[in-house]
């Protein structure tokens, strides 16, 4: 049909309501994270020590079957806070590496083929792009982190008795902070590369590149300068020293958690600041 | 021997393929952030050399205003439980010293008063603190200023743990696998498939232009290292230490693992970026394998750069003490080859790597759609 022909109308059926909005992008992205057999193999990799967690709490309570099958007791862990810890540590590396994988192709395609104003002509603003694509990050690392990890709390909790749930139950807060405080600085990182990097790959090594680089520089400065400031160029060290210290992990710390949150939110404002100057309706081509 | 209908290979293109490489190399936008790695460690040293001077004038200042000169030996003299008046009449007055009084509680309702004093002395290059109590030395701690000896271990650590390791590692990582993947990425890699130009050298042509580039850039970076990390050192123990402490071999030695761990990891990248798609698998893979090669048996350790690097690094880091048995073995080089077959280690890797890039691109297609 020829368009001169065609009568143009204005959208009148049901709009989605302003606050489900974002939500669009993440049902969009959805569909494209799964395409690729090497990223949903990974991600199902990621149940597997969670699911051996389970196996390991399912155990520590059933020891009495176990011995008469000929295991010691003191082979099996002690289900405390320091379990709790390594789970972080374990599904906190696997969040880094899915996010390496699953991050990088998030904003970069949007602003290789110049389709971000085909966003922003609709009633969506540029808080709500970021919000959407960062909820497709969240929503994927959530299933690997604080919602397993809270599983696991729910289970060892419902085996373990009122007395140790009610004793040990800072233990599901700091998981679910950690996790989320986690989640924050993969999602804002990776979007920010995304934006910048037009390459996915390419963007993809880089994230990569800023943890390993980041702290092998740290390690640099604290051996030149004699210091231990170098921590603060160390991403997965601050989160690591925010970890230790909501987990009450026993150990000297040489940076405060005070001070490695307050570092890590100067990262957080910068890869925003970042995102915000490159996601915009138009581009300056030179 | 040439495959017929196939044109031989041709040192006039190779070095018309490498001028071109060179320039977008060197000059792209996106290569930036390579410069800005290489670059890194001489902020760093600069810093420190910036700090180390001042520090330097700080005791010279303060060893001048001492009543006499003083020497290391002097300030090892003073112990705990030393009067104040046996302090000064060992080293004089001292050029810096803080007062103050304490009260302190003996009972319910009783106080003391304890008068403290700090002394700071300096021989021009060390700093003696001395803390008193109620006149009697309670605490004196000397504070050594830098030597050359622990500077050049501290040096050697940060080149071979950051800058082998990580700065050059991703800045090949970068150059190289940009030389295929990004033409590809670029969709212009069909222009050089077309031209007449046997595809083995446009390989040689695009290793070759990389090697020189990532040369260029972290051996000028690594020289401009050495330079500042003995700028701030005296001429007397600056030449003490090139000419008759193996300074100058140690700087050759540090330029030479510089230019072949480009060669390495060169080659390496390479033959990534034209199998994977995605670096960051082939990159994880082989810092993974890098890092734990000390763990590896000797058999497997072999097949790595950085086994025949390490050997060929001109100084030793010690482990401190304390340090945990696996990090020492992180640290140390427990069974380094001779320095002849540790060049010849690299050469082969490089070799076995072009190989298999050569065989490669001679059934490379291109599908920009795939990308």
């Amino acid at each position: 049909m020829a368009i001169y022909r065609r009568s143009y109308a204005s959208y009148s059926g049901a709009l989605t309501p302003a606050w489900s909005r974002c939500l669009v992008l993440f049902r969009y992205c959805r569909q494209n994270l799964f395409r690729s057999k090497l990223q949903t193999g990974f991600f199902v990799l990621c149940f597997f020590y969670p699911l051996l967690c389970l196996i390991g709490v399912y155990l520590a309570h059933n020891l009495s079957f176990l011995e008469r099958l000929g295991a010691a007791r003191n082979q099996f862990a002690q289900i405390d806070n320091r379990f709790f810890f390594a789970f972080v540590n374990v599904q906190g590396t696997l969040a880094f590496l899915l996010t390496a994988f699953t991050g990088p192709g998030l904003i970069s395609p949007d602003i290789a083929n110049g389709s971000l104003p085909l966003y922003f002509c609709r009633p969506f603003s540029r808080a709500e792009y970021v919000l959407g694509k960062s909820s497709v990050l969240a929503i994927l690392l959530s299933y690997i982190t604080w919602i397993p990890g809270l599983v696991l709390f729910a289970v060892q909790a419902s085996l373990a008795g009122a007395g140790w749930t009610w004793d040990h139950l800072w233990i599901a807060g700091s998981l679910v902070l950690s996790f989320w405080i986690w989640i924050a600085i993969l999602s804002l990182l990776a979007m920010a590369l995304s934006a910048w990097v037009k390459w996915r790959v390419v963007a993809g090594a880089l994230l990569l590149a800023v943890l390993f680089f980041g702290a092998g520089f740290a390690q640099a400065i604290n051996g030149v300068m004699r210091t231990e400031s170098g921590h603060f160029f160390n991403i997965s060290y601050l989160i690591a020293t925010i970890w230790k210290t909501l987990f009450r992990m026993d150990v000297d710390l040489p940076i405060s958690a005070t001070e490695a949150s307050v570092a890590l939110l100067i990262y957080c404002a910068v890869c925003l600041l970042l995102l915000l100057r490159k996601v915009r309706a138009y581009e300056v081509v030179q | 021997m040439t495959r017929p209908g196939l044109p031989r290979i041709d040192l006039g293109q190779i070095n018309s393929v490498v001028r071109l490489e060179m320039k977008k190399i060197l000059f792209a936008r996106r290569g930036i952030w390579i410069y800005v790695l290489a670059l890194l460690p001489l902020v760093l040293f600069t810093a420190y050399d910036f700090q180390a001077s001042r520090e330097q004038a700080r005791r010279r200042q303060i060893a001048n205003q001492s009543q006499r000169p003083l020497t290391y030996q002097d300030l090892l003299t003073v112990k705990s439980g030393m009067t104040n008046q046996e302090v000064i009449a060992l080293l004089g007055r001292p050029a810096l010293n803080f007062h103050w009084r304490e009260q302190r509680a003996q009972g319910p309702d009783s106080f003391t008063d304890v008068a403290h004093e700090r002394y700071h002395y300096s021989d021009g290059s060390n700093d003696l603190f001395v803390e008193l109590s109620d006149g009697k030395v309670t605490d004196a701690n000397i504070q050594t200023g830098n030597s050359l000896g622990e500077d050049s271990i501290v040096f050697a650590s940060v080149f071979q743990f950051f800058y082998l390791r990580l700065a050059i590692f991703f800045g090949c990582l970068g150059i190289f696998m940009n030389l295929f993947r990004g033409e590809i990425l670029d969709k212009s890699l069909h222009f050089y498939f077309l031209s007449p130009i046997r595809r083995e050298a446009l390989m040689i042509g695009k290793f070759l232009a990389g090697l020189l580039a990532t040369c260029a850039i972290f051996l000028t970076s690594e020289f401009l290292q050495i330079a500042v990390f003995l700028w701030h050192f005296s001429p007397t123990v600056r030449d003490l230490y090139l000419y008759h402490n193996h300074g100058l071999e140690d700087s050759a030695a540090y330029l030479g693992v510089t230019a072949l761990a480009c060669l390495g990891y060169g080659a390496f990248f390479l033959v990534a970026g034209m199998l994977f798609r995605n670096p960051i698998l082939p990159a994880a893979a082989i810092l993974i394998w890098e890092a734990v090669n000390p763990f590896l048996p000797t058999l497997l350790k072999q097949f790595s750069i950085i086994y025949y690097l390490k050997s060929l690094c001109p100084v030793n880091i010690p482990s401190p003490p304390g340090t945990p048995p696996l990090l020492s073995l992180l640290i140390s080089n427990s069974d380094p080859v001779a320095a002849p077959v540790a060049i010849l280690g690299v050469f082969i890797m490089a070799t076995l790597a072009l190989y298999v890039s050569s065989l490669q691109v001679r059934r490379m297609e291109i599908n920009y759609t795939s990308e």
